[in-house]
C-alpha cells in the first residue's frame, strides 16, 4: 500500500507539474522573508556586547550551515526511499541536492572563516565542528564526481545512495562535535528541547532568514530537479508534451 | 525592537571597522544564490529548446 501511495505521487510527471504550480509563490514569500529578515538583523538590532558588529554575519552564517546539514539528511531520505521502494524520483532528488548542499556548505565554511577573523583571531582552526564541516563539503563535491564520472545512471543512483547513507554519520558528529570536544564553536543557542540563550531582540530576526533561506533553497531543489527530471527523462513523451 | 542601530548610512556600512567582514559575507551569499538561480534557469532553458527541436 506504501509502495503504491509513493509511485502515485511521487512519479515525475506529477512532480514536475506540482512543481510548476508552487514554485513563483514559493519564491516570492521566501525571498521576502529573507530580506526583510535580514535588513532586521543587519540595522535593526542593537550590537553585541562582546562581539561587536561583527556577530551580524550570524544571519547569513547560521541558514547556510543549517541547511548544509538538513539538505545531507533529505539525501539521505532520499536514499533509502529509493533503495527501498525503487523510486526514480528520489533517485533524481539525491544529484539534485548534492550541488545545493555543496554550495550552502561552501558559504557555511566561508562565512565562518570571515566571522573568525574578528572574532578568534583566526580564519581557521582545526576544531571539530570546522573539520567535521570541511569533511561535508567534501562529501558532496566527492558525491557529485562520482555521479558524473558513470554513464550508466541506474548504477550510478544505486551506489550514490549507499554511499549517502554510509555518509550520514557524519551529520551527528557536526551537530554534536561542540559538546563532545572542546572547540572555538560555542554550544548551540537554538536546540528542540531547551530555551533559547539568544535575546528575542536578535532571535526572531535570526529564525526569519533561517526561513527564507531555506525556502530560497527549496527554490533551488526545485529547479535542479526539474532539470534532472527533463534530463533523464528526456526520450519519454509526457516530457515532450511537457516541454 | 525596531530602532535603526546606527547614527547615520556611513555608520550603517562601516559597522565601527566590521563592515567589510558583514559586507562581503552579505556578497558571497547573494551571488551564490544568484548564480545558482541563473545557472539552473538557463539549463532548463537549453534542455527545453533541445526538447522542443524539429528532429
Amino acid at each position: 500500500m506504501i509502495k503504491k501511495f509513493i509511485h502515485q505521487f511521487a512519479s515525475p510527471k506529477t512532480y514536475l507539474h506540482q512543481v510548476s504550480r508552487f514554485y513563483k509563490y514559493i519564491f516570492y514569500l521566501s525571498i521576502a522573508t529573507y530580506i526583510l529578515s535580514l535588513v532586521w538583523g543587519l540595522f535593526f538590532t542593537p550590537e553585541d556586547f562582546i562581539q561587536g558588529n561583527s556577530y551580524r554575519i550570524i544571519y547569513l552564517h547560521v541558514p547556510a550551515s543549517f541547511l548544509s546539514q538538513s539538505l545531507y539528511i533529505a539525501m539521505a531520505i532520499s536514499s533509502i526511499t529509493y533503495l527501498i521502494w525503487r523510486v526514480k524520483l528520489a533517485a533524481y532528488l539525491i544529484i539534485a541536492i548534492a550541488p545545493i548542499g555543496a554550495m550552502t556548505t561552501f558559504i557555511a565554511l566561508i562565512s565562518g572563516s570571515i566571522w573568525g577573523i574578528p572574532t578568534w583571531g583566526t580564519w581557521w582552526q582545526w576544531d571539530a565542528r570546522i573539520t567535521s564541516t570541511l569533511i561535508l563539503f567534501i562529501m558532496y563535491l566527492g558525491l557529485i564526481s562520482l555521479h558524473n564520472s558513470f554513464s550508466n545512471y541506474e548504477r550510478a543512483d544505486k551506489l550514490l545512495s549507499w554511499l549517502v547513507i554510509v555518509g550520514a554519520v557524519n551529520i551527528p558528529i557536526i551537530k554534536k562535535s561542540v559538546d563532545w570536544w572542546s572547540t572555538l564553536h560555542q554550544s548551540a543557542s537554538i536546540t528542540l528541547t531547551d530555551k533559547p540563550t539568544i535575546d528575542p531582540v536578535m532571535l526572531y530576526p535570526l529564525i526569519g532568514s533561517i526561513i527564507g533561506f531555506f525556502g530560497l533553497i527549496i527554490c533551488l531543489v526545485l529547479l535542479s530537479s526539474k532539470y534532472q527530471i527533463l534530463h533523464r527523462e528526456k526520450n519519454k513523451s509526457w516530457v515532450k508534451d511537457y516541454v | 525592537m525596531f530602532n535603526f542601530a546606527f547614527n547615520s548610512l556611513y555608520e550603517a556600512l562601516y559597522m565601527n571597522g566590521h563592515g567589510l567582514y558583514v559586507w562581503s559575507v552579505v556578497i558571497l551569499v547573494f551571488t551564490s544564490l544568484l548564480g545558482f538561480f541563473i545557472g539552473y534557469t538557463k539549463k532548463i532553458k537549453k534542455i527545453k529548446d533541445k526538447l522542443n527541436e524539429p528532429n
